[in-house]
């Protein structure tokens, strides 16, 4: 096998800003390591400074103290345009100039590549057009940015940052504003990246569920501590519970998924197969019920009948039949407080 | 993929040779509105005339006319056409402001400022006929430099002011400051002085001396040459400034080029034709719409010859051909640039902060 490749790491990196003598540090020192072709997705609450360390990584804000070395060479020692050609970035600021192609777009990828004029060589071209076909843009080469959807302005910003054609790609959060679809796609898209070109790509996010089931890595931030690891490891290490310590939010350890600590309102027994008794737990568990046979208040019996469902509710008292998850879940609400 | 590169090959060559003709065709009406421009003026001359007193010079009053006055002023028109466009077109894609230009952001007012200062403060040094040798060269330095101070100051607030019209209002209200200070030097000044400020002030295309010509034409030729060399920066500015960064732009050695070339380009008009309106903000938006890019590659050489145009075209109309009496041009070219203007800040709307 060959040598992990280091392509970014920070030792002891403060970040912040400093306007004169004062000096506002974001985070406790981080330090971590990015290899060649990984996937990284950075996670953490809102204002806690994601953005600023993405910032600091490519260069358009100062670090407080400490080390960045990309490729070997701490980024201090890079000129302006060896810089260019060694990390590409997308912020969130959307870009909307009217009358502006997506060619034209990605051409300005080639900008560190080209001389004083900016005169594009054939081979430029071919690296322009090897970028839009990479991101799936062919059909919108003469379009508008203007004119685009929020999933293909992204994707043809993407296309941008290939044309620059760096061994390392910094995105600040890619997939917000886009739908759920092209969310998935564009995270697969960066994995392809990651996997097929050996790039790689740290971005930010807020999507969890992807960046678990796509990235190779998270760095999760916390306010006073900084962890590095596979998703998995840090599942089941526990880091992201730290994430939702003080809101209702709750990670499931069991499945990756999250739940709101509802108000507590008694255990119940179901009773039924497959998908349907997936389902009804998940809306009992939202009306404010966990599944367990202890002090257990009633039973919930999912039965298959011919063309569907039905759900029968019995406890010492009654016995009720339901026809929905909706119908079951609606009567519960208003017959038990 | 073969196929569709041969389609996209010959789309590009398509829309290659579409410019070409539409470059040819703006070529022509340069000519045409030039040779137009020369044949009206205040006094009728038949066209049959002017073409004689070109080729044989026989009736020297004519040949002054011609030699003196037309063919000066229609040059003037295209020089300060082409620079007011220009330094409009480079303030559009530097501040990312679709109604950033010379004259509503104030940096025309910032020129006048400057030629205040040497008419009105130091032209009793210089006796008033010195005006003539260096003084051109004086008057010259002085706009730029009241331009480009005007220009950085305009940087400044629009760092900190996103809002394009925010920005806006802002430069009427620096406009509309610099005017009370020249009016208060005027108020104090003498009356030869104040004379000579207010002829500047009206100051048209016709009055210019071959000198001031001479002077205008080379500043002019600089600013061109520092915007054609800036072609590749201000592509990248379209992106602002966190992406110009990133894909290797020295953004402030960027702005260092544009707003020197901008602040020569519009500050030498104004200290020669005075403050001449919205053909700097207008004729860019014309090149866009009609050559649907933001590359500056294709954006430069439109705006020069749309501008060029569009300058000698108010010019004509302020001759009203037919008539002997002239309109003030700066009227011409604001009821020819403001529709312009409107329909910008009408179809903006739909995305703020887009241009």
């Amino acid at each position: 096998m060959e040598e992990k490749r280091e392509i970014l790491s920070f030792e002891s990196l403060l970040i912040g800003y400093a306007s004169g003598k004062n000096r506002k540090i974001l985070l406790p020192p981080l330090n971590a390591i990015a290899y060649k072709g990984e996937l990284i997705a950075m996670i953490g609450q809102n204002g806690i400074g994601k953005s600023t360390l993405l910032r600091t990584l490519t260069g358009l804000q100062d670090p407080l103290g400490g080390t960045i070395i990309i490729n070997g060479n701490p980024i201090s020692s890079y000129s302006r345009i060896d810089f260019a050609l060694s990390i590409g970035y997308i912020s969130t600021e959307p870009v909307r100039v009217s009358n502006m192609k997506v060619y034209d777009l990605v051409t300005l990828g080639r900008f560190p590549h080209t001389g004083w004029l900016g005169k594009l060589k054939g081979e430029d071209h071919d690296i322009i057009m090897d970028a839009i076909e990479k991101t799936g843009m062919q059909l919108f080469l003469k379009s508008y940015i203007t004119e685009l959807s929020d999933g293909e302005r992204q994707r043809a910003m993407i296309a941008r940052v290939l044309a620059q054609d760096t061994d390392l790609l910094v995105m600040d959060e890619p997939t917000a504003f886009l739908d759920i679809k092209s969310k998935y796609e564009i995270i697969h898209l960066l994995h392809d990246l990651s996997k097929k070109r050996g790039k790689t790509i740290i971005f930010s996010t807020h999507d969890l569920n992807i960046a678990v089931s796509e990235s190779d890595k998270i760095w999760l931030i916390l306010k006073d501590s900084f962890e590095e690891g596979a998703p998995e490891d840090l599942i089941i290490g526990g880091a992201f519970d730290q994430l939702f310590k003080d809101s209702l939010v709750r990670f499931n350890q069991a499945d990756g998924s999250f739940t709101f600590r509802n108000e507590f309102k008694g255990n119940i027994t179901i009773s039924g197969e497959g998908i349907s008794r997936l389902w009804t737990e998940k809306a009992l568990n939202r009306a404010g019920y966990s599944v367990s046979s202890e002090n257990a208040v009633m039973d919930i019996e999912v039965i298959k009948v011919p063309d569907g469902n039905k759900w029968i509710l019995k406890n010492n008292q009654m016995i009720e039949e339901f026809s929905s998850v909706y119908d079951l879940v609606s009567w519960l609400s208003v017959n038990m407080i | 993929m073969k196929t569709d590169e041969i389609i996209t090959n010959s789309r590009q060559k398509w829309q290659i040779r579409d410019k070409t003709l539409i470059f040819t065709g703006l070529l022509f009406l340069v000519i045409i509105l030039f040779t137009l421009d020369i044949f009206f003026g205040s006094v009728s001359i038949k066209p049959s005339e002017v073409i004689h007193a070109i080729f044989n010079s026989s009736d020297k009053a004519l040949e002054t006319i011609i030699f003196k006055f037309r063919i000066p002023k229609a040059l003037t028109a295209l020089i300060v056409g082409i620079a007011l466009s220009l330094s409009g077109l480079q303030m559009q894609t530097v501040f990312r402001n679709p109604m950033a230009g010379p004259y509503v952001l104030g940096i025309s007012s910032g020129a006048s400022l400057g030629v205040a200062f040497v008419i009105l403060g130091f032209s009793s040094q210089i006796s008033p006929g010195s005006i003539q040798g260096l003084g051109n060269w004086a008057l010259a330095a002085a706009s730029w430099l009241g331009a480009g101070a005007v220009m950085i100051l305009i940087m400044f607030i629009s760092v900190r002011v996103r809002d394009i019209m925010t920005v806006l209002i802002l430069g009427i209200m620096l406009s509309s400051g610099i005017s009370a200070i020249v009016s208060i030097m005027q108020y104090f000044t003498n009356e030869t002085m104040l004379k000579a400020y207010v002829i500047w002030t009206m100051g048209s295309l016709g009055n210019l001396t071959y000198q001031q010509l001479q002077v205008l034409l080379i500043s002019v030729c600089a600013g061109v040459i520092l915007n054609v060399i800036s072609v590749k920066m201000l592509n990248a500015l379209l992106l602002g400034e966190n992406y110009a960064t990133s894909i290797g732009l020295n953004v402030r050695f960027a702005r260092l080029i544009i707003f020197a070339g901008t602040s020569i380009l519009a500050g030498s008009v104004t200290a020669f034709c005075g403050p001449i309106g919205f053909i700097g903000i207008a004729v860019p938006h014309i090149a866009r719409i009609i050559f649907r890019t933001s590359d500056h590659k294709t954006l430069i050489p439109a705006t020069i010859f749309i501008g060029g145009s569009v300058m000698l075209l108010s010019d004509i109309i302020s001759q009203l051909p037919g008539s002997d009496s002239v309109l003030p041009v700066n009227s011409v070219t604001s009821l020819v640039g403001i529709p312009v203007v409107i329909w910008v800040i009408l179809r903006n709307r739909k995305y703020s902060g887009a241009f």
